[in-house]
Parts: structure tokens; sequence; C-alpha cells
């Protein structure tokens, strides 16, 4: 601050002086100060306005490649239930179909036998008609007639008759009952019959079930082809749900290769050179990790093969062969990895057990107590299931592995998206600010040199203060 | 093809021979009239601090401070542990069983050779081609050479070595006169740190071996 004193001992006139030369200065400057700062501020917020439109349209490109990527999984969803629903409905009605002949022989030779018994219930004989009128007149003539010998005739017919009459009602009455008897005969057959064709009408409720199902998902299909909002959305957040419980899922089975890994590292020093160290690990710390990475790929070739997950697209186009080779050598791999894991997991004990002693007998201590056999087969037990059963707990990683793959990209498109619209109104806000700043500036450059100011409109007679001449340039630019 | 030679290189300069991470380890035992009495308690931190710490690949030497200690016969047994953990926890029994016979054996020197039996420990240090190399000095650091014998340390004698003093013993001087012990110390301090090594640090007590012998 001294050096810019112009009489070192006399401080007050030095600012006085300066104070006077920076106002003559300032005031001298002021047009193109003020087309300065105005560039300044217009160049500003221009730039944050074009670094706002670019972050919205690359946030707004952003989001819509995630809709366009939901609509996409979403109709391939759909596609894929449908396609497993006419799945169902082919084995079924195939199911159905090669039974319906059979069903239906059965039901024809049902209606064949019913026909036969119904019509032989209708072939009774008729009864004799008119006997008894006949037998009523015979009677009356008795009475009138007189004569002996007719009437004694006439008695035999009278008697003839009743007795064909009796003959006739005997047989009619056989006859009904043996009608009766062929009716009783059809129950069963009717009952069959009924089954029969209940049988057949949940196979049609069960067929209108799954056509409803796939009308369903026909529809959600529909609406995701159509790009409906809320069927993205409502995908969109299904996206979600999968992300973070695979998230979680998979945590866990990281937790899970974690003991794993702790179990079976000591032991492999052991099997490998414990000495030898890659990129400074040891090599059997590497070798334990590889054994895990390799449950892990036997694990995902496994579900691949099962037709749970779907990484290698070309491995469904395998023929059905290959792909029981491929499963077989997957589950035999990891059974095989699982054995050693266990195998290792006893090792362990013994070395842990082995340096316990060593440590004992370095330290001069002969007490063995703390290690009797009896529990010591505990934790042995114990890791050698675990050394067994965690491989099997592994290999089941491919699935949330894949969901966390599938539904990583609309997670990734969503955050960036939302991060990018944050930055555009920021830089929308900060373009505004610096707008505004600059503004400020120019008023307060004015404020200081007030009193020239002032004093130029009284001598030039302005009113309402002074406006910067512009040049004739940049007027006609404008 | 060339990017993958490349990586290839790369792939197997970072596969590096355990030897680099090996850590090899000289303790100098004085069995001069001064510090004999240590002797069974100095077996004993031996046993207990750092044979347990050995790992598989890594070196011990035990060697013995008397009158003139750069003779090979003052090496009192080298131990380097196979990279089996098994097999390597025999031989840690084994070695401390040698470790035992050293103790039960009685000797008492009238000079103390430090230098001699530190420049010892250090040939064999340096020909064990461990990458972390320690010389653990059990003595009372107070050096006392027969008349006629020189000890010359080279400039980089202890080159990439850690020096530690354990169980330092207060002579009766040095309860008189703790500023004499400590100038000492020091003396030897800046000694050691001249010729080359990383560090000198005396330790007092027991336990703070096991942290300082961890690389």
């Amino acid at each position: 601050m001294h050096t810019l004193y112009l009489w070192p001992d006399s401080p007050v006139v030095s600012l006085l002086v300066l104070w006077v030369l920076s106002q003559l200065l300032l005031w001298a400057a002021r047009g193109p100060m003020h087309r300065a700062l105005k560039s300044l501020g217009r160049v500003l917020s221009g730039a944050l306005r074009v670094t706002a439109r670019w972050c919205k349209s690359l946030s707004t490109s952003l989001a819509w490649r995630d809709r366009e990527m939901m609509q996409e999984i979403g109709s391939s969803n759909a596609q894929e239930k449908l396609a497993k629903e006419f799945r169902r409905v082919e084995g079924s009605l195939a199911k159905e179909l090669g039974r319906y002949p059979a069903l239906h022989r059965k039901m024809d030779d049902l209606v064949s036998r019913l026909d036969a018994d119904y019509h032989d219930c209708g072939n009774a004989p008729p009864s004799p008609p008119g006997w008894a009128e006949a037998a009523a007149a015979l009677a009356k003539v008795q009475q009138q007639n007189g004569d002996g010998v007719v009437r004694k005739l006439l008695e035999e017919m009278h008697k003839a008759a009743q007795d064909s009459e009796k003959k006739a009602l005997q047989e009619y009455r056989e006859s009904t009952g043996k009608r009766h008897k062929i009716l009783g005969s059809m129950a069963p057959m009717w009952k069959e019959l009924t089954g029969n064709a209940a049988e057949a009408g949940k196979s049609v409720a069960a067929a209108l079930e799954t056509a409803k199902q796939v009308d369903a998902h026909m529809a959600s299909y529909e609406k995701m082809r159509k790009g409906e909002d809320k069927a993205v959305r409502a995908m969109g957040w299904q996206s979600t749900q999968l992300f973070v419980a695979s998230l979680f899922v998979l945590a866990v089975a990281l937790g899970g290769a974690f003991v794993n890994f702790n179990l079976i590292a000591l032991p492999m020093s052991e099997l490998v050179p414990s000495g030898s160290r890659i990129g400074g690990i040891p090599v059997s710390t590497v070798a334990a990790l590889v054994i895990v990475l390799m449950e892990v790929a036997a694990g995902i070739f496994a579900l691949e093969m099962l037709g749970i997950t779907g990484f290698f697209p070309k491995m469904d186009l395998l023929p059905a062969s290959r792909r029981r080779i491929v499963l077989f050598v997957a589950v035999g791999g990891l059974f095989m990895l699982a054995c050693i894991e266990c195998s290792l997991a006893v090792l362990r004990e013994q070395i842990v057990e082995s340096a316990s002693a060593l440590k004992q007998s370095l330290a001069g201590i002969s007490d063995r107590s703390v290690s009797d056999p009896a529990f010591s087969r505990i934790p042995v037990v114990g890791q050698a299931v675990l050394g067994f059963i965690l491989p099997w707990i592994l290999a089941m990683v491919a699935v949330p592995l894949e969901m966390l793959i599938a539904t990583g990209g609309h997670i990734a498109l969503t955050v960036s998206a939302g991060i990018l619209a944050l930055f555009s109104t920021i830089a929308r806000l900060l373009g505004h600010g610096a707008r505004y700043l600059v503004e400020a500036i120019r008023h307060v450059y004015d404020i200081y040199i007030i009193l020239p100011l002032q004093l130029e409109r009284l001598a030039t007679g302005v009113r309402g203060g002074l406006s910067v001449r512009e040049p004739a340039q940049g007027r006609a630019r404008r | 093809m060339r990017k993958l030679i490349l990586a290839a290189a790369a792939l197997i300069s970072a596969c590096s021979s355990g030897r680099n991470y090996a850590h090899a380890i000289a303790a100098l035992v004085d069995v001069s009239g001064t510090y004999v009495d240590q002797k069974p308690e100095v077996i004993g931190l031996i046993k207990k601090g750092i044979l347990p710490k050995l790992n598989p690949g890594d070196s011990l030497f035990i060697i013995r401070i008397d009158d003139e200690s750069y003779r090979k016969g003052n090496l009192e047994g080298a131990l380097t542990l196979d990279v089996r953990p098994s097999k390597a926890n025999a031989q840690k029994l084994a070695f401390a069983k040698k470790l035992d016979e050293f103790g039960r054996k009685r000797e008492r020197t009238k000079h103390t050779d430090i230098r001699g039996a530190m420049m010892l420990g250090a040939e064999y240090l340096k020909e064990s081609g461990a990458g972390w190399r320690t010389l653990v000095l059990f003595s009372d650091m107070q050096e006392d050479l027969p008349k006629g014998v020189k000890r010359t340390l080279a400039a980089d004698e202890f080159s990439g070595m850690r020096v530690l003093a354990m169980n330092v013993k207060r002579l009766n001087a040095d309860v008189a006169n703790p500023t004499a012990y400590r100038a000492r110390l020091a003396s030897w301090h800046e000694q050691i740190t001249s010729h080359g090594a990383k560090d000198f640090q005396v330790v007092m007590a027991p336990e703070k071996l096991d942290e300082l012998l961890e690389n």
C-alpha cells in the first residue's frame, strides 16, 4: 500500500490525489467499461445457458433412451410370458386333445350302449287290446241267453279270455320288470357320462383361464408396444425393485464368498507354494480366490444350461444332448470343488491346531486340556459342512447377477439423467446469477464515480441520469 | 499381437518370486561376561517372539557374540522355512530344540565383538536374498574388542536392513550415569544408520517385537 503513495510523507494527500485520478480515469472509461461488463455478462450467462441447455438435452435424451429400453424390456418380457403361456396352452392342448379321442370313443360307446338299452326298453310286447271288453260282452250274452251248450261255450270262451288276459298281464309285468332292470343298469353309465362331461368341462375351463391370462399378457404387450406412460413407469419401478433386491442378494453372496475364501485361503498354502507371490499377493491367496471364482463360473454355466439364466445366447442354440453334457460338466465340477473345499476346511482346522500347538510348545506350555479332541470335532464338522455347502450357494449367485446386469442399465441411465437435469438447473441459475452480478457491478461502478457523473449531468443539463453512448457500428449490428 | 505380447510381459513381470517378500532375521546373542546371565531370557524371547512370527520361506540365523564374532563358527543355527506350513511348523519345533541346546551351553567370554557379529549377520542376510532383512541384537551394546581386532564397517554394510536392539541390559555404570548409557545407544544409532541401515530401534517391551517384525 505504501508503495502506491505518491508522497510517502503525506499519505492523506497521496490518497486524495489517487482518488481524484481514479475518479477521472473511471469516468472517462465509463462507456467502454459498461460495454465490457455487458459483454462479460452476456458471455457468462450465454455460456451457462448453453451448458444448461446441453445438460437438459442430454438428460432428456438419456431419459428417452431409458424409456425406450424399458419399453423394449417390457415388450420382450410380455413376449416371453406370452410364449410361455402359449407353450403351456400347447402342452395342455396336446395333453387334452391326446386324451380327447379316447374320451370321445368312451362317450360314443356309452351312448351306443344307452341307445341299445333304450331300444331294449322300448321293445316291450304290447298288451292284447280289447280282451277285457270282449270278456264283458261274453258275460252279458251268458246272462241273456239261456241255452246250455252256448252257455258252456261262452263260459269256456270267457274263461279262456280271462286266462289270456291274466297271461298277458303277467307277461306285461315281466317285461316291465326287465325294462326296469335295464334302466337300472343304465344309471352307472349315466354317472360315467356325467363324469366325462365334467372332466371335459374342467379342461375347457382351464383353457378359458389360460386364454384369459394370454389376453392379459397380450394387453400388457400392446400397452408396452404403444409406449403407454403408465406401463413404462410400472416397468421402470419393477426394474428398480429388481435392482435393489439383486444388489442385496449379491451383497449377501459377497459375504458368503468372503467366508468361503477365508475358509480355504490358509489350507491352500499347503497345496501351492505359499512363498511365491503374484503382484505382491501370495499365490495361495490367489489360488483360493480363483477357486471361489471357479465355483461362481460353474454355477453360471449350470444355471445357463438349466435355462434359468441367459448370459450366453449362443448356448441356447446348442442341441439338447450337448447342453446336457455342459450341465453335467458344470455340476460335476461344482461337486468336485465342493469336495475339495470340504477337505480343505478339515485341513485348515488341522493347520490351526498344529500352529496353536507349536506356539504353546515354543512358549513352554505343556497343558493340552484346551484342545480336547471331544470338543475340537465340532468346529471340524462345522467347517467341513460349510465348505461343502457354500460352493452350491455361491453357484446361485448367477441369478441375481443377471438381474443386476439387466436392470443396471436402467438405473445408470436414470441416475445420469437425474444428475444432468440437476446440473442443467444449477447452470441456469448460475447464468441468471452471473447476469445480475455483472449488472450489479455496473451499478457499483457508477456509484463510485457518482460525483463526476453528477457534475457532467449539471454541465450538460441531462435529466434522469446519463446513458452510455454505444458505438455506431455496434448499434447498427444490433 | 504386439499389445498381446506387451500384456503377457506385464503379467509375467507382475508374477514375482516369493524371495522378495521373504523375511530374513539374524538374531545376535551376546555371551560375554556382562550379559551371559540374560541368555535364558533371550532364548525364550527368540522362541516366543521371533520363531512363531516366521512364515513359510522366511529365514532365521542365530549368531553368537563373543570375543571374535566374525567367525563362521559363531553361527549357532540357520533355518529357512519350507513353503508348506505343516513342514515349516516341524522345522520350527526342531529349531527350538537347537535353541534350547544353545541356551544350555555354559560359555562366558571376556570381550564383546558386536560389530563382528553384525558384519557376519549382515552377510548371511544378504546371501539369503530376502526382501526384508532384520538384525536383532540381544546385548548390553557395550563393545569391548580384544587387542589386535579391528572392525571397520563398509558404507553399505547394513544396506536395506532394520536393526533392533532388544533386551538391552543396563550395566552398573549405566545405572549410575544414564547419560552415558543414552550416549552409547545414540552412538550406535549414528554408526548403524550411517552404514546404510534403514532404521535402528531400541526395543524395551518384548511384546513390541511382534509388530516390529511385521512386514
